[in-house]
């Protein structure tokens, strides 16, 4: 199976994307270890209540993405939290993979993300 | 009007005593009440609710001068402190909720109205010790979640911050469980 994207990514790549879900800073982390490539990806938005009761948790989603880079099949692998899972499967569906060439099989393994969901003190340095 | 003010509204009119309706009854008798006792507390009270707040106070006050029952002075009081909230006159609602709470100490919304004029005074330790006289009396009240986070935000605030991680071997936090 060829494998694309792993080639040239750094170790782990840590990314602070400004534009964020609102108010939300958000950070990537990748090792270039999957089979397709992101080319569009959307944070969720941290939960009104959870955000109200200080709640914090992560998600695992694992999906398919179609030859034209569309996320589907996606389920919830792991949760620490309920109330974090649906902002992660709207981010999830609204992401966006780089589509394949047509001379290139479509990997049958799924792809998987990770959404940590955290508060960070506002006063911090 | 900012997201704080809109929050902030929202929190009144969750706070509102039950005026309407229940005007004029007297403390312990009155099952069946045909139309609101007091006419001006129960439209103070529908003003507040619709963020009239000038129109609410007004009635309200005008209400209270002719209230009889103490279960009406203090639901009164109480609208008034919230009004007066809304309207940023912040010494004159720790006084009508201060009075409120003379009458009836058990009143959760008097405490609760109270501890948002507190937040807006930025007396946080009071605020803290009218909160949790609230949820002593009252912990389910949606309301009170609301207060006890804005709460949180004065005196710790925290932004939220998303992780988006695609490493192969990333797993979600076990101690988050």
């Amino acid at each position: 199976m060829k494998r694309t994207g792993s080639c040239c990514l750094p170790a782990i790549l840590l990314l602070a994307m400004s534009a964020a879900a609102e108010e939300s800073r958000v950070t990537r982390l990748e090792d270039g270890g999957h089979e397709r490539v992101p080319l569009n990806t959307v944070a969720p938005a941290y939960p009104a209540i959870a955000r109200r009761d200080r709640i914090e948790g992560d998600v695992q989603v694992c999906f398919d993405v179609d030859r034209e880079g569309r996320p589907y099949r996606i389920a919830v692998r792991h949760s620490t939290n309920r109330v974090f899972e649906k902002p992660a499967i709207r981010a999830i569906r609204a992401s966006r993979y780089q589509p394949l060439p047509e001379d290139q099989a479509v990997p049958a393994i799924k792809t998987c993300r990770t959404f940590r969901f955290r508060l960070e003190s506002a006063t911090a340095d | 009007m900012t997201i704080a003010h809109y929050l902030l509204l929202l929190t009144l009119l969750g706070s509102l005593a039950l005026a309407q309706g229940t005007a004029g009854q007297s403390d312990a008798t009155a099952k069946t009440v045909i139309g609101p006792g007091n006419v001006d507390l129960a439209d103070g009270a529908a003003a507040l609710r619709i963020g009239e707040a000038e129109d609410g106070v007004r009635l309200t006050q005008r209400g209270l001068a002719t209230a009889g029952s103490r279960r009406d002075r203090v639901a009164g009081y109480s609208n008034l402190c919230a009004g007066l909230v809304m309207l940023d006159r912040l010494d004159e609602a720790l006084e009508a909720c201060n009075r409120a709470l003379e009458l009836d100490d058990g009143h959760w919304r008097s405490y609760s109205n109270r501890a948002l004029v507190y937040l807006k005074q930025e007396r946080y330790e009071e605020a803290e010790r009218d909160i949790t006289a609230c949820e002593g009396l009252n912990p389910n009240a949606r309301t009170l979640k609301t207060i006890r986070a804005m709460y949180r935000d004065a005196v710790d605030p925290v932004s939220p911050s998303i992780i988006i991680d695609d490493r192969r071997d990333a797993t979600p936090d076990e101690a988050d469980r």
